[in-house]
């Protein structure tokens, strides 16, 4: 058994594993209030007094924050990735099939009726993301593959028409609930528990081991469709299987934390750049890199603001989009 | 293709539907859905509304206040409580470590997972739902009950009472109403539909909202202010910083309009009408004098 | 004997049009088998069609007397390798990666290779002249490299038949003559069935067994280039004015265009 490969990518992994143990441990010492580091500390090594209030808010509040940072990052990281190799287009990000509008249509109308984040409006995101893709997917359906230009194209229509619907939303909506929405709209980590937290990760292993199962084929998909099933990749099939579970992941994701842009688009020419086009050591880049990547935005967003927090979804842009110019120019040399 | 997906929606909304609301005003359920009792005599208690600070100090309780959100500005001292963050959407953290043995929100305005969230950590959450002036005296008078401070709160509320009276029973002498449009956003022009404390105050004042109706905060092209043919314009100072004098003179230079001809634009402040306190009556009593100069 | 393809009365047809009627012809082991045609003849199709790419609407394929209905991808891809006609563009793999995917066929799921892997792929690019090339990024080669270095990764998959969509074209003179040798001593070399389509006539009369000559989705004629390579069947097939003449290298048909203004005027004009 060749150890090359094996090697590269335990490397990575452990490396951007501790990157992401290091921004997670990061995140439990910061906050909106400032807790006592020692006794943050004296928590996590196991001491420390468990009834108090610092371990309450580090256990209760912090942590699962950034155990739900970690899990969108790598997944938003992972499903830009596959959606980049499975459309054969640089620019693509995991909210390209129409996801991200469905989801908010789906999301505005469960806040709308006044259902608790979890699981009302979630379940109403997830709907609407199912429904658009699958809207997506019939629109652009072909004959033996899956069209990867009409796709897109489906995609931006349906995520612009639904952009157009969520702003009549938003424009008929009062007050209360208008903060919710746009809170919803730009990224919003801040509702979530240890149940929630467990449940999604649930959901999102399987799709992680799934999609990592497939990593030498999408090797093979980025020499073109006819060579790769030359090779012997079932194009249509894998083609399937890649979509679906991305849309199921990014949806699970986006129906606990709304819309979080340029993770998705930026991450995964990060790694490239810097690990290597092998899927086989990139999928598990993507996950523990994004996961790091978001934890560390979501730390941004909760300490810079002088009173309350910044959405994370404009850290994400703030950073991300200096990020892929930066790229797009390496690039071009 | 489409009566599958229009199926789908229906079915959502109508099990939707069947979810129960979970917020009731009074004392927010735990999170097993059991009764939850507050403390006899609460000492830290956060408020997570500026007009709910308003009424504690107001009740004489500014003391028993551990934390406040930014925007409790009223009175002066609610500015030097440790702030739990934004309204209505204040962070969860601040809250829980400032170990609050009561929290003080309103209802559909404070968002509900949060409220739920503090049942999860043991705080009892109190929620009151103040929609007019009869609410919201009933909602003093409530939170008096709460706190042990019935007597002041029957006061205040007799007081607000014997004011809200005294405008109406003069209104009621005349038959006019001259038609307010009460303007609360610049660019765009938004005034105040039904349903909201505004509309309630201009129309026991005696005048008429021109813009009643079902949008609660509905946006108007100046032709259509025009066409009201308004005869009193307030302007409120909702929006903070702005040049009033900027916006005054603009609706001067449409000569035809009665407030232009007769002098009667306005500036009043918005927390004295928008915020459901004891100084509703006030903010009552300042417009019915700019309304019906001619009673007051 | 069985042949090593046999096709049967393939039909294809893509939404309303017809790519391929009724096409039936056999390929023996170790053949340099060329098909040939105009544009829009269905050759490209055909191929795919061969390759188990594209699934015909009527009609059989079998490769070594077993039908291609029904097998696996993978182990289609033991027996069969594909050239197509364009080269993939962005692919941000280096030489030696590009060429490792040939052994896919051979390997588990997540495509680690071993150490007889490795050896293979050496051995295929030494044969088609890329070692040096190995560090190298695909993208910065060559046409005429990255041809090579692609037939370098058809060859790891040890097919017993090679099938190549015109893998001269835009390749310059010295390439062009380099691929066809490599065809060649692959077929001398290991007996591998070569399967192409070409649209360079004189090329393929050079190098070819057998040509089987399409228009329309239709075989217009097949056999040895002596026999398929007349004057009456090319103008039938191409629909312009060619000169046949004999080749001076090898015993075979020479084809040479004949522009307008080099034709004797009409007479009576």
């Amino acid at each position: 058994m060749n150890h090359r490969v094996v090697k590269r990518t335990l490397n990575v992994s452990v490396l951007l594993c501790l990157v992401l143990a290091a921004s997670t441990v990061l995140g439990l010492f910061t906050g909106s209030t400032g807790q006592n580091p020692w006794e943050v500390l004296a928590l996590i090594t196991g001491g420390g007094d468990p009834d108090s209030v610092t371990a309450s808010i580090i256990w209760r509040i912090r942590l699962p924050r950034v155990l739900l940072a970690s899990m969108i990052g790598a997944t938003l990281s992972l499903g830009g990735l596959v959606f980049q190799t499975l459309l054969r287009n640089p620019i693509a990000e995991p909210y390209v099939l129409g996801i991200s509008g469905g989801s908010a249509v789906g999301a505005i109308l469960g806040i709308l009726l006044g259902l608790s984040r979890f699981p009302g409006v979630a379940s109403f995101a997830f709907a609407g993301s199912m429904l658009t893709l699958l809207l997506v997917v019939s629109i652009s359906s072909g004959q033996s593959s899956v069209r990867k230009d009409s796709l897109i194209l489906a995609g931006v229509m349906v995520n612009a028409f639904c952009s157009s619907i969520i702003m009549f939303m938003v424009s008929l909506t009062r007050d209360s609930r208008l903060h919710n929405i746009l809170f919803w709209l730009m990224g919003d980590l801040s509702i979530t528990d240890q149940k929630q937290v467990l449940m999604l990760f649930g959901v999102l292993l399987p799709c992680f081991v799934v999609l990592f199962l497939f990593a030498n084929s999408m090797n093979l998909l980025l020499m073109g469709e006819d060579m790769a099933a030359g090779m012997g990749v079932d194009v249509r099939l894998i083609s399937l299987a890649l979509l679906g579970t991305t849309s199921l992941m990014v949806s699970a994701t986006v129906c606990h934390s709304g819309l979080l842009g340029f993770v998705g688009l930026v991450i995964p020419h990060l790694l490239r750049l810097l690990f290597g086009a092998d899927h086989r050591v990139l999928i598990p880049a993507c996950v523990f890199g994004g996961a790091a990547y978001l934890v560390l935005c979501d730390l941004v967003a909760r300490t810079l603001p002088a009173h309350g927090e910044m959405p994370v979804g404009v850290v994400t842009a703030m950073i991300g989009a200096p990020l892929f110019i930066f790229l797009l120019a390496k690039s071009r040399k | 293709m489409a009566y599958p997906f229009s199926l789908i929606v229906v079915l959502f909304l109508g099990l939707s539907a069947m979810i129960p609301w979970r917020c009731e005003a009074g004392m927010l359920r735990g999170p097993g859905g059991e009764a939850v009792r507050g403390p006899d005599y609460p000492t830290r208690i956060v408020s997570l509304a500026p007009s709910i600070t308003e009424i504690l100090f107001s009740l004489g309780a500014g003391h028993r206040l551990a934390g406040a959100t930014d925007l409790c500005d009223f009175p002066s001292e609610a500015i030097l409580l440790p702030k739990v963050g934004r309204f209505p959407g204040p962070d969860l953290e601040r809250i829980v470590n400032l170990r609050p043995d009561l929290c003080i929100a309103l209802k559909n305005v404070n968002p509900a997972d949060l409220l739920e969230r503090l049942g999860t950590f043991g705080i009892p959450v109190y929620v009151v739902e103040p929609k007019d002036l009869s609410t919201t005296m009933e909602t003093i008078l409530e939170l008096g009950r709460l706190l042990d401070a019935e007597t002041r709160a029957e006061g205040l509320v007799g007081g607000m009472s014997s004011r809200v009276e005294r405008v109406k029973s003069r209104v009621a002498k005349t038959g006019s109403r001259p038609g307010v449009f009460l303007q609360i956003g610049v660019t765009p022009i938004v005034s105040v539909g039904s349903h909201t404390f505004i509309d309630e105050l201009i129309t026991v004042s005696g005048g008429r909202n021109l813009a009643q109706g079902p949008v609660p905060y509905p946006r108007f092209s100046r032709e259509q202010v025009l066409a009201l043919q308004p005869e009193v314009i307030i302007i409120t100072s909702m929006t903070r910083g702005l040049v009033f004098e900027r916006v005054r003179d603009e609706w001067r230079e449409w000569g035809s309009l009665p407030a232009v001809k007769n002098q009667r634009i306005f500036i009043v402040d918005s927390d004295l009408i928008d915020r459901p306190t004891a100084r509703l009556a006030e903010g009552l009593e300042m417009l019915a004098g700019l309304i019906h100069p001619e009673l007051f | 004997m069985k042949p090593s393809l046999d096709v049967r009365n393939v039909s294809l047809a893509y939404g309303r049009s017809t790519v391929l009627r009724d096409i039936s012809f056999s390929v023996r082991e170790g053949e340099f088998f060329i098909i040939i045609g105009p544009n829009g003849s269905g050759k490209s199709s055909l191929l795919k069609v061969i390759a188990g790419i594209a699934r015909p609407g009527t009609g059989d394929v079998e490769l070594f007397g077993r039908p291609l209905r029904g097998r696996s991808r993978k182990t289609l891809a033991r027996t069969i390798a594909v050239v197509p006609q364009t080269q993939p563009m962005d692919v941000p793999f280096c030489v030696a990666e590009v060429v490792l995917m040939g052994r896919s066929p051979y390997m588990g799921l997540l495509g680690m290779e071993s150490p007889e892997d490795l050896r293979i792929a050496e051995n295929a690019m030494s044969f088609t002249g890329v070692s040096e090339l190995a560090r190298r990024k695909f993208d910065r080669l060559s046409t005429g490299e990255r041809q090579r270095v692609l037939i370098a990764r058809a060859i790891c998959q040890q097919p017993r038949i090679m099938v190549l969509d015109e893998p001269t074209a835009s390749l310059d003179l010295a390439h062009q003559v380099h691929i066809m040798e490599l065809m060649e001593r692959l077929r001398s070399h290991d007996g591998t069935t070569i399967i192409m389509v070409s649209h360079d006539l004189n090329l393929a009369a050079m190098y070819a067994d057998r040509l089987l000559l399409m228009r329309s989705g239709r075989i217009i004629s097949s056999g040895s280039p002596g026999e398929v390579l007349n004057y009456e069947t090319l103008e039938r097939a191409y629909g312009c004015v060619l000169l046949v003449d004999g080749n001076p290298v090898k015993n075979v048909p020479r084809i040479t265009l004949v522009p307008a203004h080099a034709l004797p005027p009409k007479s009576g004009g």
